[in-house]
């Protein structure tokens, strides 16, 4: 068997992830039902509605939550759904700073 | 967020497996009309008549990459990235699309009131979501509007008799309520 360096391991799985560090944010609205954002996020990405509940309380408290990532054309069309549906979301890279 | 106020209406309900309904008098029915004509209106201010280029015109891109100068538009059609540079590219490709989007559930919704038989509405999953969209839409218009922000809705409360905004704002309450109603009527039910 080959033993690859941990180093070389870690650089080939960066090359063959490096398509998916991108995230969708929802930013906190204050005109958007907290009941709507939650029915949104369960009909956008099939979430549970624990799960879009949860999300959608992230987003109430802590004024934004990532609720999708993957590569940059994925959440392109992510956010132009959610804008769709007038909620406020951004894309940006994982590692950027908001 | 914020949270609808409980009321003594009834709104969206449930009718039978796969449709909603809601009953509106003439009144409620000219005020839905007259807001969503109002959102399609603006949506089409914004729309580009002078692209030459039909395959643009075709495959959605306009020559819009700045973001709109109204704040309501601004809401209705927001930056998706930070980055100013990335939020124009990202416009000028997608900004067409989403104003048909828009407009195409601003369009159901006043197609399903025109045609309401004595103000019943009846709307399948789809027309649901186009009534949501569309409804969100006007509530973010007259918020943009009031001014609505996270802690102001007593001061909202606490407008004049006389001042026009208060109209605005019991508007804005009840399509806050209808909207709830009818969302809560589809998550108790697998349509």
């Amino acid at each position: 068997m080959v033993k690859i360096d941990e180093k070389i391991d870690e650089a080939i799985k960066e090359i063959f992830s490096s398509d998916r560090p991108w995230i969708t944010i929802v930013w906190d609205d204050p005109v958007n039902l907290m009941s709507y954002v939650t029915y949104v996020l369960m009909e956008l990405f099939g979430f549970t509605r624990d799960k879009a509940h949860e999300l959608m309380m992230k987003v109430h408290t802590e004024g934004r939550a990532v609720v999708s990532f993957g590569s940059r054309e994925e959440m392109e069309h992510d956010v132009a759904r959610l804008h769709e549906y007038g909620l406020w979301a951004t894309l940006q890279r994982e590692d950027q700073n908001a | 967020m914020t949270q609808s106020s409980e009321e003594q209406q009834r709104g969206f309900r449930r009718h039978g497996d796969n449709a909603l309904i809601a009953e509106f008098s003439q009144s409620e029915s000219e005020v839905l009309v007259n807001l969503v004509e109002q959102i399609i209106e603006l949506l089409g201010e914004r729309k580009d008549n002078h692209s030459d280029d039909p395959l643009a015109v075709m495959v959605g891109i306009t020559s819009h990459d700045s973001p709109p100068e109204d704040d309501v538009l601004l809401r209705l059609l927001p930056n998706a990235y930070a980055d100013q540079v990335d939020a124009s590219e990202f416009r000028r490709y997608t900004e067409a699309t989403l104003r048909a989007k828009k407009t195409a559930h601003a369009m159901s919704m006043r197609i399903d009131l025109k045609s309401a038989a004595d103000g019943y509405v009846e709307v399948d999953h789809d027309g649901a979501n186009a009534w949501l969209g569309a409804m969100n839409d006007i509530r973010l218009a007259l918020g943009v509007r009031l001014k609505v922000e996270e802690n102001s809705h007593e001061d909202l409360e606490l407008l004049a008799p006389d001042d026009p905004l208060r109209g605005v704002y019991a508007v804005y309450g009840w399509l806050g309520w209808l909207q709830e109603s009818l969302i809560m009527a589809l998550m108790d039910q697998a349509l």
